[in-house]
């Protein structure tokens, strides 16, 4: 037999070099965050780098970094949800209606949290459910959703008066610092936290990755896809929902464009943070990163004085150089004959 | 090797009991028998090579074994019971894994989600209350490998390693599930490894081989390869099928590789010497040297002369398809040259290859060489629209008095090229994707089973338009059906293995056998 294979595993300094080069992987976002904000730092040494500006940008971070857990889980399926603003307005109105308000329509105290996110959940599941069953692509469906969703939001609040939220301590209570950064942050950090053992220790997370890596390999490995599917949307609800109370406690009132802006923001900050649209790859943690860039990106931008449209423009191209860096190892495998 | 033999023998002896046994099982599609009357047994631990030729019936016949196609008639018995599978879950579940030439596993995921996966997905594996114990993943996944006797790290990432460790990784996971099955059903796992070594390179493919002769301690497998010296080493029987029956059931000992190559081909045909067709001294239109594309085909150097058609044959993963597909313009090449009438060839591409002449006939003539929803006449005119031009316009009237002049030549029915061609038939569809290239006058025509699906009568009409594109002065290169067709087409063969040249004819004085091709081939 001439010189055999080796099936053993690598050697000691091969696996080190690839532990190096996973992490390089991992790091090379979070470089750009820090190179962002040392950027910043520089041109703006007054404003910028202060404790109450970075509570600033985590306070503005923490919306998208929510709606970013659940986003992900559909992304990592090798599926979209554009719902999510639909549902912020959904989720967001039925929350300030069921509190004590200015409108006096019904007082449930805590227990409007839990129903506003059930039906972030029911949403979610929904989309997920016509999706699966009806075969319609989950672009299409969540798009109908988001609209669906405004509509709720629209009729929930009718042609009276702004519903204003009374309880001013819960109002406030987001942007509180007590533990050093905003409460609101810490929320989104739980959020992700909770997302990040999900994505790492059930079968619902792990049959994300299998399901975006190959879904016919999946189907025969017995992985009830539809219904993982069916989940992970209503797991994309639940944390628009809560994203839509975050966004009406910073509102201090009900208002079914709450949510307005945040799906172009989360889908760019899910893909800079490096979970391809095709799925398969990346994870919630990423989603942070990608989260932060942005919103230290928007912060920056305008505390160096930059035209708000500029800013948009920016953030647009932003969005177009990682998705070319992030697909140029793989730009010969999207050459298709056909 | 003694050894090897007295184990095998042993294995036939403690056969007894059948595992899977197959009666009268008969598949068809459409007018095509592609499994007839086909009865087979698998004993416990036994090893069961099946060859073929490509065509002979061997998917078919893994498709009902997997639950991807239901037989027509016929009965499955799985250790003694009757079976029935309607899906390829429901083979699983009976204890029958396969091993498929593409390999299907998630390559995101480490080896042991890999491995475990499968067994988890119903329920009963390391996870509680859908929560991972990735101890318990580990733990199993580094038994079941360790096992057949592997040493992949369970916690690797399956997309980091090489193939052949893949292949172990595929086969490990096949096994763990195969058996977890079985076992809950009181039987014994049966393993289908399909091709599993022929993507591999030789040294990785005698490691995998030993890895497989263990197996036969888990349970049965059915080995399916195109690599005869290979059947016979690991085998304890082997079956041969030829179009569509088992036409030799066996054990190994005793039996040479020619036994099987006489079995797989039956009838021997020999090329007739075509002296008088073709001019060896003509000009080369075409220079391949050294071309190389990375897992597909490597150091092919070909010459292509003006009035003669090259035939290149070669088995599954030959990389003759892609070496075409590569000529057209349609994938890269990572080393080499060619050129084309002289003129060397530097950045390529479909646009570029058909401005230097280039010409080529898919083989998926439904995705790549028609577009259904256009009249016959706008595809026939499609790569060369400047054919049916008028002052710089596309012209109605010339393009269909164009199509009327192909239709006729080509004997297309019905005579009429204003009907969308998806309403055609298939012959005729081809017969107008041919007359795409023929109206630009190719130099090069790369014909890609240029007569697949088609009936007699369209074949010879599409036969008669190949030589006569070969009299116009154009070099053909033809992707054959079947090793007659190349005989009877060519003027060269080029024989292709794993990648690489194996062997040349010229017919002109050469007069290779069927047979001598296909020893070539595998």
């Amino acid at each position: 037999m001439t010189s055999a294979p080796d099936l053993r595993p690598p050697s000691r300094p091969i696996k080190a070099a690839a532990r190096f080069a996973k992490w390089q992987g991992r790091l090379a976002e979070l470089a750009i965050l820090c190179g962002i904000v040392l950027i910043f730092s520089v041109i703006n040494p007054s404003n910028f780098p202060t404790v109450s500006n970075f509570n600033t940008i985590l306070n503005n971070a923490a919306i998208p970094a929510i709606l970013g857990v659940g986003a992900s889980f559909v992304v990592l399926t090798g599926r979209i949800d554009l719902s999510i603003e639909g549902v912020m307005g959904a989720a967001g109105m039925t929350f300030v209606l069921l509190s004590a308000n200015s409108r006096e329509t019904m007082d449930l105290g805590w227990l409007a949290l839990p129903i506003a996110l059930a039906l972030g959940a029911a949403l979610g599941a929904l989309t997920g459910a016509i999706h699966v069953v009806a075969k319609v692509p989950s672009f299409i469906v969540s798009l109908g959703m988001w609209y669906i969703g405004l509509g709720v939001a629209a009729m929930l609040f009718g042609y009276e008066m702004i519903p204003f939220l009374s309880n001013e301590a819960a109002v406030a209570w987001p942007t509180q610092t007590p533990l050093g950064v905003p409460n609101s942050f810490l929320v989104a950090l739980l959020v992700v936290a909770a997302g990040w053992a999900i994505e790492r220790y059930t079968r619902l997370g792990r049959f994300a990755y299998a399901i975006g890596n190959n879904e016919g390999v999946a189907r025969l490995t017995g992985i009830a896809v539809g219904r993982y599917v069916v989940a992970l949307f209503a797991l994309a609800g639940v944390c628009s929902a809560l994203a839509g109370v975050m966004g009406s406690l910073a509102l201090g009132a009900g208002a079914a464009n709450v949510g307005i802006g945040m799906l172009f923001l989360t889908l760019a900050a899910i893909v800079i943070g490096g979970t391809p649209l095709s799925g398969g790859k990346g994870g919630v943690l990423r989603t942070l990163v990608g989260v932060l860039i942005l919103s230290t990106l928007y912060n920056g931008l305008i505390l160096s004085g930059v035209d708000p449209s500029i800013q948009s423009g920016v953030s647009g191209l932003v969005l177009v150089a990682a998705v070319i860096v992030a697909g140029w190892p793989h730009r010969n495998r999207l050459k298709v004959f056909k | 090797m003694i050894n090897a033999t007295l184990s095998s023998a042993q294995a036939v002896v403690g056969a007894g009991q059948a595992i899977l046994k197959l009666n009268g099982i008969n598949k068809s599609f459409g007018a095509l028998a592609a499994v007839r009357n086909l009865t087979l047994e698998i004993g416990r631990h036994e090893v069961v090579g099946l060859i073929g030729e490509n065509g002979a019936g061997k998917s078919t016949l893994l498709k009902i074994l997997t639950g991807v196609h239901q037989p027509d008639t016929g009965t499955i018995e799985v250790n003694g019971r009757g079976a029935r599978f309607r899906s390829p879950l429901d083979a699983q579940g009976y204890g029958l894994g396969i091993v498929h030439q593409e390999q299907s596993l998630f390559t995101n995921l480490s080896v042991a989600e890999n491995i475990v996966m499968g067994a988890s997905a119903d329920g009963a594996a390391a996870t509680r209350g859908g929560v991972y114990r990735w101890g318990a993943i580990n733990a199993e996944a580094q038994e079941v490998l360790s096992r057949i006797g592997s040493t992949i790290d369970p916690q690797s990432i399956v997309g980091d390693l090489t193939f052949a460790q893949r292949q172990m990784v595929e086969i490990a996971r096949t096994i763990h599930v195969a058996r977890r099955t079985a076992e809950r059903n009181g039987g014994a796992p049966l393993v289908i490894l399909d091709e599993p070594t022929s993507v591999l390179e030789k040294a990785e493919a005698e490691v995998l081989e030993q890895e497989i002769a263990k197996l036969r301690h888990l349970g049965s497998v059915i080995f399916v390869s195109h690599r005869l010296e290979e059947v016979l080493r690991i085998c304890d029987r082997f079956v041969v099928m030829r179009h569509g029956e088992i036409v030799a059931d066996q054990p190994t000992a005793g039996a040479n590789e020619s036994d099987l190559f006489r079995l797989m081909i039956g009838q021997d045909m020999q090329a007739k010497p075509k002296a008088a067709t073709g001019d060896t001294k003509a000009k080369a239109v075409l220079t391949v040297n050294g071309l190389t594309r990375q897992g597909a085909y490597n150091n092919v150097s070909l010459t292509a002369r003006a009035g003669r058609v090259t035939a290149i044959v070669g088995a599954f993963r030959s990389g003759r398809e892609e070496l075409c597909r590569t000529l057209f313009g349609a994938e890269d090449f990572d080393r080499g040259s060619f050129e084309i009438a002289d003129k060397p060839v530097g950045r390529w591409s479909v646009r570029r290859a058909i401005k230097a002449g280039v010409a080529y006939l898919p083989a998926e003539r439904g995705v790549e060489g028609v577009v259904g929803g256009l009249t016959a006449a706008r595809n026939l005119t499609l790569a060369h629209p400047g054919a049916g031009r008028r002052f710089g316009f596309l012209s109605p009237l010339r393009r269909r008095r164009l199509a009327e002049g192909w239709f006729e030549r080509l004997d297309v029915r019905p005579r009429q090229p204003g009907l969308e061609l998806e309403r055609f038939s298939g012959g005729n569809q081809q017969k107008v994707a041919l007359a795409k290239w023929l109206l630009g006058r190719p130099k090069v025509l790369i014909l890609d089973h240029p007569l697949r699906g088609l009936d007699p009568g369209a074949s010879a009409t599409v036969n008669q338009r190949i030589r006569d594109a070969c009299a116009m002065g154009a070099a053909v290169i033809l992707l054959a059906d079947t090793l007659e067709e190349a005989l009877e087409l060519g003027h060269d063969i080029l024989v292709m293995r794993d990648g690489a040249v194996s062997a040349r004819f010229d017919l002109s004085y050469d007069t290779p056998t069927t047979r001598d091709l296909l020893e070539k081939m595998v």
